[in-house]
């Protein structure tokens, strides 16, 4: 409950204030879209089981979103962004769709 | 691999949340502001990402109307510029046809230049003719216009009969839908249009040709062309008809290069 409020909360305070992005973050606000997406999936699941624990969601959280942007700021400076952004997405794609299906399995049994 | 091994054994792809609780034992996990704050964190980053999308989106569309803006520039002054060359052109005749009405060696050479500018198809033309008229079949009832690839479209090989066919039937001058041809104009197809001296037409092809049209008519009537074009029609249902006019006009051609001058012989070169 108190997530959901958080999440609502956020939503509307990045509508409130539309901070301007400055030119060279905006390539990577996609990908740590896609990487906190993937924490968060991560974080329910593991409280569904049981076994959440606010310190590894924050630095998981923390971690992933960074090493992601760090992933395409690195391609980017070799010439391959475009290619290692994919790369990046479908890792973490394939997270967030192995962890939505055991959230899945743990909320309907399904 | 190990990723797809995790995902194939269907484990916990983040094993750091189960080594933690074996860390922590049976101890209730302690609570702080962290997650309230990260899923803020993530709302910010959804919102911003969300409204930055949107608002590159007018961004993208000035540049498009620019881009806009600077053709249609582009196109008034090259339609300026034509304009102009049409006035320096016009210039260029007046003077020299003034030149020329001078001496009688003038006058001859006036009467050349007028029928060498006739058959090069340089000067417009009026006087009677024939109009050919080629369009595609009707469409089938119920469809709106022919497919691509549908048998009832006329070809640029039936324009190049039909124009050929015209030429030996003995016609002065020839135009499609307004251009005039000249001697070297290309009639050739880019994929469903037909293009006649590189511009593009839309059907229905009308050929007019200049000429004494009792002749022409007579000449054409008679051609291996319209034969062909007979055997056409009826076979694809393509429309051809064939009309005797008074008046018709043709314009001067467009694009004229010079391709060969040389002096005459033993002649002084007028200065």
């Amino acid at each position: 409950m108190i997530a959901l409020l958080g999440l609502v909360l956020g939503v509307a305070l990045g509508l409130m204030l539309q901070p301007d992005v400055p030119l060279w973050l905006q390539p990577y606000l996609p990908i740590a879209i896609v990487a906190a997406l993937d924490a968060m999936l991560g974080g329910v699941r593991a409280r569904l089981e049981g076994v959440f624990d606010e310190k590894v969601f924050v630095v998981s959280f923390l971690s992933n979103t960074v090493i992601a942007a760090l992933i395409v700021f690195l391609g980017d400076q070799l010439g391959v962004g475009s290619q290692l952004s994919t790369g990046v997405v479908v890792v973490l794609g394939i997270r967030i769709f192995s962890n939505a299906a055991a959230i899945r399995r743990k909320l309907f049994r399904a | 691999m190990s990723l797809l091994a995790d995902l194939l054994g269907e484990q916990a792809l983040d094993p750091g949340y189960a080594a933690a609780a074996a860390r922590r034992g049976n101890r209730p996990p302690p609570r702080r502001g962290g997650m309230l704050l990260v899923l803020v964190l993530t709302g910010v980053l959804i919102a911003v990402a969300a409204e930055q999308v949107r608002r590159s989106e007018p961004v993208a569309q000035q540049q498009r109307s620019r881009l806009i803006e600077e053709v249609r520039d582009r196109t008034a002054a090259t339609d300026e510029l034509q304009r102009r060359l049409d006035r320096l052109r016009a210039e260029t005749e007046r003077l020299r046809a003034a030149a020329l009405a001078r001496s009688d060696a003038g006058r001859r050479v006036r009467e050349e230049l007028r029928r060498a500018g006739e058959a090069a198809a340089a000067v417009p033309v009026a006087g009677e003719g024939l109009v050919v008229t080629l369009d595609d079949a009707r469409p089938p009832a119920g469809e709106e216009e022919l497919g691509p690839g549908a048998a009832g479209l006329v070809y640029d090989q039936d324009l190049q009969l039909l124009v050929n066919g015209l030429w030996a039937a003995g016609a002065v001058a020839v135009g499609i839908n307004g251009l005039r041809l000249t001697s070297t104009t290309a009639i050739r197809a880019a994929g469903e249009a037909i293009l006649v001296d590189y511009r593009p037409l839309t059907p229905p092809y009308r050929v007019t040709a200049l000429g004494d049209r009792d002749r022409l008519h007579a000449a054409f009537t008679g051609s291996a062309a319209a034969r062909r074009l007979h055997v056409i029609e009826k076979r694809f249902a393509i429309r051809f008809e064939v009309r005797r006019a008074d008046e018709v006009r043709l314009p001067g051609a467009g694009s004229l290069r010079l391709r060969h001058a040389g002096e005459p012989h033993g002649k002084e070169v007028p200065e």
